[in-house]
């Protein structure tokens, strides 16, 4: 199982399509920085295919007034969450 | 487990050196041990003794200094890309004629090869992009 | 999870950035022949823009900055041998296989996910 880290929202930027592309069925997805709006519902969409496999980094959701905003399917985990999903994976593969 | 980072964002242009130092912080807080942290393309600007950001903003350079000191972290400097973008050290300055030095103890500029040895003999390694 | 008949390789380099726009696609190239050197199975994905570097005839940059085609060349020369390509950029920019400047070979997108498992260590670009 690998971890996939995307820096950049889905609104600007088409590295979210390589990394979904890079996933493995058991692959899960964290969003942190910009990438974060991606967790929103409007924007959540682009996810569709790891429903249930993302994830969103709390300090930067709430640093962009996004706390509380995310799509019910997100799952929201602080820096020491993005730690053990890095224990977790085998490796970890960032797409900036 | 060891874990390596590779920062590859300026500090303050990007919030990679920011993301990469709360997560340093985390997993050595949760009992990990950080062997280095490689600084690649315009990472290397980390690095930078020279940078003066206003007291009330993070001061990068010092964080991972304190870091380095504290947990006894390698800070690796890619020496190529450092060079290039105007990171030298007591050494280098010299070589190249500089008359001045902007990278200093505990970061040190290294080759390549030790971001590839990193990669081999830690647990996990970490990539920060900008 | 992927099962593996085959031990997994060391290296797998991404390089997802074209030639000249940015030093993204030369300071990968330089940590794949590193590791290579330093005797590590090493295999290089090219994805998005990054099939771009695989353009034949190109020249250098302002300023004559050289480009990366020559470091290219030199892949063999370091037994860095597995060169894949996203079938999918590819098309996308209009481009085959056999216009690039290498042997590559195509690969589909869940090939991608199973290379990325299939190596120790993954570092993109």
């Amino acid at each position: 199982m690998l971890l996939h880290v995307v820096n950049r929202s889905p609104a600007n930027s088409r590295v979210y399509e390589q990394a979904l592309s890079g996933m493995g069925p058991d692959d899960v997805l964290l969003l942190i920085e910009d990438g974060v709006q991606g967790a929103l519902p409007q924007l959540v969409r682009y996810y569709a295919e790891i429903e249930g496999r993302l994830f969103a980094l709390r300090e930067d959701l709430e640093a962009r007034g996004l706390l509380g905003r995310c799509a019910e399917s997100v799952q929201v985990v602080d820096v020491d969450g993005f730690v053990t999903l890095t224990e977790e994976a085998e490796r970890t593969v960032s797409w900036y | 487990m060891r874990y390596a980072i590779l920062l590859m964002g300026a500090p303050y242009s990007h919030q990679a050196s920011h993301s990469a130092l709360r997560f340093a912080r985390a997993l050595v807080a949760r009992g990990h041990r950080l062997e280095a942290v490689f600084f690649y393309h315009d990472g290397v600007h980390n690095a930078s003794r020279l940078a003066a950001p206003p007291q009330d903003e993070p001061h990068l350079m010092d964080a991972w200094t304190d870091l380095s000191r504290e947990h006894e972290v390698a800070l690796q400097v890619c020496i190529a890309a450092a060079l290039r973008r105007g990171l030298l050290d007591e050494r280098e300055a010299a070589r190249h004629g500089k008359d001045g030095i902007s990278v200093a103890a505990p970061f040190e500029l290294t080759g390549l090869g030790q971001l590839i040895d990193l990669g081999t003999r830690c647990d996990r390694l970490v990539t920060f992009g900008p | 999870m992927h099962e593996h008949d085959e031990p997994l390789r060391d290296l797998l380099v991404i390089l997802r950035h074209a030639p000249h726009g940015s030093s993204w696609l030369k300071e990968g190239l330089d940590a794949a022949l590193v590791a290579a050197a330093f005797g590590q199975s090493v295999s290089l994905l090219f994805m998005g823009e990054g099939v771009m570097a695989l353009m034949p005839g190109q020249g250098p940059g302002p300023l004559e900055q050289k480009g990366t085609a020559a470091t290219l060349e030199m892949l063999e020369m370091y037994d860095i041998e597995t060169l894949l390509v996203d079938a999918e950029a590819l098309s996308a920019l209009g481009l085959s296989a056999d216009e690039l400047m290498l042997d590559v070979t195509p690969v589909s997108t869940e090939a991608i996910s199973e290379a990325l498992s299939a190596h120790c260590l993954v570092l993109t670009f």
